[in-house]
């Protein structure tokens, strides 16, 4: 069994009207074993970048270290605080600096992106274990359940979801994919980010 | 001070001298003070760097001299002292807003780059072996976070933020100048006349297109910077460039 | 060696099945039961064909869908249409759905050591006139069901029926229930999303798709009939009726 499939877990992010949406299972485990299930991963980098690390449970400690630590380091040094489009290339600079011996984490990206302009733009970004980036216009997911959110988000996402359709999409699309995989559920949390406020929500899923 | 054969304290190594003084700084000063004018002018709607560029003999190829030099597409800088120092600088410059953007796919904010550049400067003070750099230089860019933005960096490693400023020769005359013409609403356009006006002041000689190097940071639009994200190239569209020698001699005529 | 011994032993080996790519799926209804593929066949990264139909009518109320390995799977059809004629000959009726199930248990478990490299979604009308569908794996276990995706995107496919067809993780409004059976309209639009779905993120799923609708005995085929691109396939237009609905998929 590869080492991405150890610990188990899952992550996906979704854009909608003037807001995103990220979400995560709950579940840590060794191998076919459930280990824990308040194993988040998902971390808020700034008020309005988020960032999923679905993959080796002691890489995802690890990397939420490493990116705050330069996070820290950029926000210092440039007396701002860093946009979700950067940040994502951060993330991939980071992971790509161990291209021959990888963090096992392919992290998902969701914030909310200042314009020109001043508005907020929803962005969205995933990226392999090298930090190959993948913007999408739609949703990103990654992890052990990923082709069965890529099923689910496929039939069941749409255009400019406000945020309440929103989440009720992630969270269905994510509770229902990680029912069909063995390695991850054990409970869910949703983040919707909103230019205004975040909301939080811990999700009840099945607990077999 | 610096004595004229250098005095007691005039090692290869910077070092202290009982009074607090580091003379071989103090040196670098000097050589800077002997470089020909550079001056840089903010304005309301972005930034001129000017400097004159003389040549010791009719027979050097002076289109080939580069003062202004481009550090990245927001970015240009500008110097007064030693050439080969300047040189220098610029391709560190250059190295390390190009490491920025390998990190963070954009280019530094002027701040960041004036900062890695003080960085360098004052590392020649501390480090075994060197001497510190002979060139004062100004430093103009544009960035989303601050906009445009003017800074001055000495031997010393010292930085400062200026609306106007001047180094080299004719600073003290130069300075005095801008102080009578500068106010805060100066459109770029006045801010080149200003800045040709002032270097006009102790001009040696005749102002031409090929005597002449002027760099100008201009603030783009919200379209601008949209066309910036282009899909394919994702290269951020120039805010900082050169004037060509046709653009400095119209000016020169205006 | 020049003289055609060898000095090292050697092992050679034929590897008999391959992997043909596809999806299948069947839903049933209260007194129907969609049963759908695609007709892409591919083998590693080539398209063998745009056209090669994986879903198959075996009598006016039992149609299978086979995926998996190709050759495979046409055999095995070849074999139960087979079976069905001379049950035919010896009982002057067709086999009912459930002895459909079983026999093509009886099937594949006699290939137990040799399988035929398929899975097997059945699906018609029962005896009693309800929609049924019934999914095998290779060597014969089986189990009625009310719906099954299968194939190189059931794990795409899978979720989605589960949330859409058996409504989980989504709570009942209050003192009311989940329809056990949604209607027919509802049916063929999510087999077809599901279907658009999987062709979006999966190279081994496009080109066309073949949707068979069972339709029971007296049943009205009210809102079937005006469908693009469909056909009958019923031998009887008073029992059982057969139709195929043909769409595009994306070929990319």
């Amino acid at each position: 069994m590869s080492i991405m499939q150890y610990n188990g877990g899952s992550v996906i992010a979704m854009v909608g009207k003037d807001c995103v949406a990220i979400a995560s299972d709950l579940r840590l485990g060794s191998q076919a074993m459930g280990i824990s299930s308040h194993f988040e991963k998902i971390f808020p980098m700034t008020d309005r970048v988020y960032v999923g690390l679905p993959g080796l449970a002691t890489d995802v400690t690890t990397l939420h270290h490493q990116f705050r630590y330069r996070l820290n380091m950029y926000t210092i040094k440039e007396e701002r605080e860093i946009e979700p489009e950067t940040f994502a290339h951060l993330v991939s600079s980071t992971l790509y600096e161990k291209r021959f011996g990888p963090y096992f984490i392919e992290p998902v990206i969701a914030g909310l992106q200042k314009t020109a302009s001043g508005d907020f733009k929803p962005y969205i970004a995933a990226t392999d274990l090298i930090g190959c980036l993948n913007f999408a216009k739609d949703f990103v997911v990654a992890g052990t359940a990923s082709d069965k959110l890529f099923g689910v988000a496929e039939g069941l996402w749409e255009p400019d979801l406000e945020p309440e359709d929103l989440f009720e999409t992630i969270a269905q699309t994510l509770l229902n994919a990680v029912d069909r995989d063995a390695y991850s559920g054990w409970g869910a949390v949703v983040y919707v980010l909103t230019k205004d406020k975040v909301i939080k929500r811990e999700l009840k899923g099945r607990m077999d | 001070m610096a004595s004229a054969d250098g005095g007691a304290y005039s090692y290869s190594l910077t070092v202290f001298s009982p009074s607090g003084k580091l003379v071989q700084i103090e040196h670098a000063l000097a050589a800077v003070s002997q470089g020909t004018t550079s001056l840089g002018i903010k304005a309301s709607n972005g930034i001129v760097i000017a400097t004159e560029k003389k040549s010791s003999s009719i027979l050097i190829d002076d289109s080939m001299i580069e003062k202004v030099a481009t550090i990245c597409p927001n970015i240009g800088i500008v110097y007064s002292g030693l050439g080969p120092d300047f040189r220098l600088l610029v391709a560190k410059a250059r190295k390390s807003a190009q490491a920025y953007w390998k990190i963070y796919n954009e280019y530094p904010p002027t701040k960041v780059l004036t900062q890695d550049i003080a960085t360098i400067m004052q590392q020649a003070t501390h480090s075994g072996g060197v001497r510190p750099y002979g060139v004062s230089l100004l430093v103009a860019g544009w960035d989303i976070n601050r906009g445009p933005s003017l800074y001055q960096v000495d031997p010393s490693g010292s930085y400062w933020a200026w609306k106007a400023s001047a180094i080299g020769k004719n600073m003290v005359n130069a300075k005095t100048f801008l102080e009578k013409r500068y106010n805060d609403d100066i459109s770029l356009e006045d801010a080149i006349h200003t800045a040709l006006l002032t270097l006009k002041e102790g001009f040696e000689g005749h102002m031409t297109e090929k005597t002449i190097e002027i760099g100008v940071v201009t603030v783009p639009s919200e379209a601008d910077l949209e066309a910036g994200k282009i899909e394919g190239t994702g290269r951020a569209k120039a805010t900082f460039r050169k004037l060509t020698e046709e653009e400095v001699r119209d000016y020169l005529a205006m | 060696m020049p003289d055609g011994s060898f000095s090292h032993p050697q092992q050679r080996q034929f590897n008999p099945y391959s992997d043909n790519g596809g999806t299948i799926l069947a839903i049933a209804g209260a007194d129907f039961t969609v049963i759908a593929g695609d007709t892409r066949q591919s083998e590693g990264y080539s398209i063998q064909t745009r056209y090669a139909p994986k879903v198959f009518r075996l009598t006016d109320r039992a149609v299978l869908a086979v995926n998996g390995f190709a050759a495979d799977g046409n055999m095995f059809v070849k074999k139960v249409k087979q079976r069905l004629e001379w049950y035919r000959h010896a009982h002057a009726k067709d086999m009912p759905l459930r002895a459909i199930a079983r026999l093509i248990q009886t099937m594949l478990y006699a290939q137990r050591f040799f399988p035929y490299y398929v899975y097997n979604i059945l699906g018609g009308i029962e005896e009693d006139g309800s929609g049924a569908v019934y999914s095998f794996d290779p060597v014969g276990s089986y189990e009625r069901e009310a719906c099954r995706a299968a194939g190189a995107a059931q794990s795409l496919v899978q979720p989605f029926l589960d949330n859409q067809i058996y409504f989980k993780n989504q709570a009942a409004a209050p003192n009311q229930s989940h329809p056990a059976h949604l209607p027919l309209p509802d049916v063929l639009s999510i087999v077809i999303d599901s279907f658009t779905s999987a062709t979006e993120r999966h190279i081994e799923v496009g080109d066309g798709l073949e949707i068979y609708v069972v339709l029971a005995k007296g049943r009205s085929a009210q809102g079937l009939e005006g469908a693009r691109g469909i056909q009958e396939l019923s031998t009887k237009s008073d029992g059982d009726r057969v139709f195929v609905i043909r769409r595009e998929l994306k070929k990319d």
